[in-house]
């Protein structure tokens, strides 16, 4: 089939499947596949809105034995650089995202295997019990899969107790490529295969929450293997309907085991474009702002994208990896304005909450993204006694820092 | 693509003058990715799918010693800043030939040596040819909003140095626009001036959205047909913006880096780096040098 018929196709609102999306991806001009992406956007969102959500990305621990070998942000079980926060820790965060105008912590972090599953339900629990109406959107599926072998439970129960804790909905992370080839090159397989990764969403679509999808691109991969990753979402989302968005990312390869180069600018569009294209069963797509720049991040808009992400306040993974960019609420307001949109504030599940919040009231200029822990700071909190650790290190920290209560 | 914005594309294709409508309707509109798609086609029209690129190393003009030998992929030394007297200008023009190994040197903004020279044409003019003399291949920049556009190009002409840039010096929307149609009708720049860099030379506050910045690439390449070349700065405005202006009207990548930065963390050469970058864009890369002419790969 000719490229211009699989245009023809998507401008009647047609499904493309994998084999016409990878022609269009390998063949299509740049401005034809921005064209064909932006025309769906407006489609699927004819009132010219863009959102964004004021929430803050925090990663609760970087101590992890996955060891993904494109990851700059994990230390390994031992390490003088591993940190788990203290719930003390997460409350001020809390109070600080709440002060500009935030609902919800994007709670994400390494596999930690001296942090139980009882871990993770005494922290929900307490930050429900003192912000009952703050959401968290926490652990993504490789999270939930470490949690299930770690505590033996099988995930639809590790799922259920995390939501009886207080887990409002669960971000698509560690999907880099579902496509198993790709993951062990990666050293990913053995945290989640793709089968695995697509399972944990189904139980947790299963369980009534929903979630995103992610993709991250440009590291091992080849254009068939990204178009297979976007079919099997594809496919997930036509049975369950539980994915509110899809963000898609650059492989960052500064400070990383793997090392290798970036994707270009023209890659990020082409890619995000053709992900609109083929995930016709998804309403929403975010602008990845945070490892593009906010100039590739504001164009985004143009090839398909119709969200600009999160206000984040603070960015661990990212950063680590070589790329520091910061937008505040104001920022990405204008750039959303400027492209001829209309700004709007949304939570999780994408229901509009109201107009740009600087407008409002007043809310101080950031120029810069927080971090996890100010460097240097090696405190231990004085809750993780009370947890069994798995791993030699931590049973000897933990022995050092006092006997646990009965 | 809404129907007055088609419409005023046509018109600048075939060359017609356009009225305050039509330059809202290209300005204020927000189907990019059309006005990119014409632009593209013009740039296409006269360089094919061409991408050139210089790899430049920026020489202080009060230092203009070289601390290493110039690097292989060297196409230009530039010598930066603001000359102190004409006197320093020629000086440290000598200096640098006298090292450059080949590579042309260029340096200077035509408005600072007209200031140094009380803005008297005739001294300018013989400055020029005194700098050419000592090994200068051209001027660095020129600004848009020149006083005396036709005595520019006279003593440009007279003095046998052309300029590598002309500068719209930061303007922006409807200030850009009234420069572009200054330049689009400014008779005999082009043989003096062989790109024009519509962007701003230092990130305004707030910075320029990535909209704003392709709107006048592409907006430069459609409305400047006087000009040959329409640049972006790889150093300056980076390379995933720099790479998405090539698909917006733009031919030319100025001041790539002549040798790799251990303290950017690159991983490759820059040669290695522009040339992936404008492959991914779609187009055939050419290194060229200072003189715009264009290097052996
Ligand atoms: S990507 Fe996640 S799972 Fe993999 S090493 Fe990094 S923190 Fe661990």
């Amino acid at each position: 089939m000719s490229i211009a018929s699989i245009a023809e196709r998507v401008r009647d609102g047609g499904r493309i499947d994998g084999r016409e999306a990878l022609q269009l991806y390998t063949g299509a001009s740049t401005a034809l596949l921005g064209r064909l992406a932006d025309g769906i956007r407006a489609r699927r969102h004819p009132s010219g809105v863009v959102t964004y959500i004021i929430d803050r990305n925090v990663n609760y621990t970087n101590v992890c034995v996955a060891r993904c070998n494109f990851c700059a942000f994990y230390r390994p079980v031992g390490s003088a650089e591993g940190y788990v926060l203290g719930f003390d820790e997460l409350f001020r965060k809390i109070d600080e995202t709440r002060a500009v105008g935030g609902n919800q912590l994007l709670l994400q972090g390494g596999h930690n295997p001296d942090l139980p599953l009882e871990w993770y339900e005494d922290l929900f629990s307490a930050v429900k019990a003192r912000y009952p109406d703050f959401r968290l959107h926490a652990l993504s599926p490789p999270e939930i899969l470490h949690l299930s072998r770690l505590s033996q439970e099988p995930v639809a129960e590790v799922v259920r107790r995390l939501v009886a804790a207080g887990l409002d909905s669960v971000p698509g992370g560690g999907a880099e490529i579902l496509v198993d080839r790709v993951r062990r090159e990666l050293n990913c397989y053995s945290k989640a295969t793709a089968d695995e990764w697509l399972s944990v969403m189904r139980h947790v679509h299963e369980a009534g929450l929903r979630s995103t999808a992610t993709m991250m691109y440009g590291s091992v991969d080849t254009p068939a293997e990204r178009v297979e990753h976007l079919c099997r979402l594809r496919d997930l989302q036509d049975e369950t309907g539980g994915f509110t968005a899809f963000i898609t990312w650059s492989y960052q390869p500064a400070n990383t085991e793997l090392a290798g180069v970036e994707a270009t600018g023209i890659d990020y569009l082409r890619t995000l474009a053709l992900s609109r294209i083929v995930l016709d069963n998804f309403d929403n797509l975010q602008a990845s702002w945070v490892t593009q720049g906010g100039k590739v991040g504001q164009l985004s808009l143009a090839f398909g994208a119709n969200d600009m992400g999160s206000v984040m306040i603070e960015e661990n993974v990212v950063r680590a990896a070589g790329a520091e960019y910061c937008m505040d609420e104001a920022e990405i307001v204008r750039n959303i304005e400027d492209a001829g949109f209309v700004p709007k504030r949304r939570n999780m599940t994408y229901d509009i909450v109201g107009d740009p919040l600087f407008r409002r009231r007043a809310i101080p200029r950031r120029t810069a993204l927080a971090v996890a822990r100010p460097a240097g700071d090696t405190s231990v909190p004085d809750e993780l006694s009370r947890y069994p650790a798995r791993s030699r290190p931590g049973r000897e920290q933990r022995a050092a820092s006092g006997p646990r209560p009965a | 693509m809404h129907d007055d914005l088609a419409a005023v594309l046509d018109k600048v294709e075939a060359g017609e003058t356009l009225d305050e409508g039509d330059w809202r309707a290209l300005t204020g509109g927000h189907d990019l990715i059309a006005l990119g798609m014409a632009a593209d086609g013009a740039r296409r029209r006269r360089h094919g799918d061409r991408a050139t690129f210089v790899q430049v190393v920026p020489v202080p003009v009060d230092a203009p010693a070289l601390a290493e030998p110039v690097a292989a992929d060297a196409g230009e030394l530039r010598l930066t800043g603001r000359p102190e007297t004409p006197s320093a200008a020629v000086a440290a023009v000598r200096a640098l030939a006298v090292r450059a190994d080949g590579a042309p040197v260029t340096g200077f903004a035509y408005g600072d040596l007209e200031a140094l020279c009380g803005h008297d044409a005739a001294r300018l003019g013989d400055l020029l040819v005194e700098l050419r003399e000592a090994g200068l291949a051209r001027l660095t920049s020129l600004a848009a909003d020149a006083p005396n556009p036709e005595t520019v190009v006279a003593v440009l002409g007279g003095s046998g140095l052309g300029v590598s840039g002309l500068t719209l010096g930061g303007a922006a929307g409807d200030d850009a626009r009234r420069l572009l149609q200054r330049v689009g009708s400014w008779d005999g720049v082009g043989g003096v001036c062989r790109a024009l860099a519509p962007l701003s030379p230092v990130e305004a506050s707030p910075p320029a959205t990535g909209y704003a910045d392709l709107r006048q690439v592409a907006l430069a390449r459609l409305l400047v047909d006087n000009i040959d070349s329409i640049q972006v700065d790889w150093s300056r405005h980076g390379p995933k913006l720099a790479q998405v202006a090539l698909t917006f009207g733009a031919d030319d990548v100025d001041a790539v880096p002549a040798a790799a930065s251990p303290d950017q963390g690159w991983r490759r050469s820059p040669r290695e780096e522009i040339r992936r970058n404008i492959t991914a864009a779609g187009f055939v890369p050419v290194p060229r040098n200072g003189r715009f002419e264009a290097l052996q790969s």
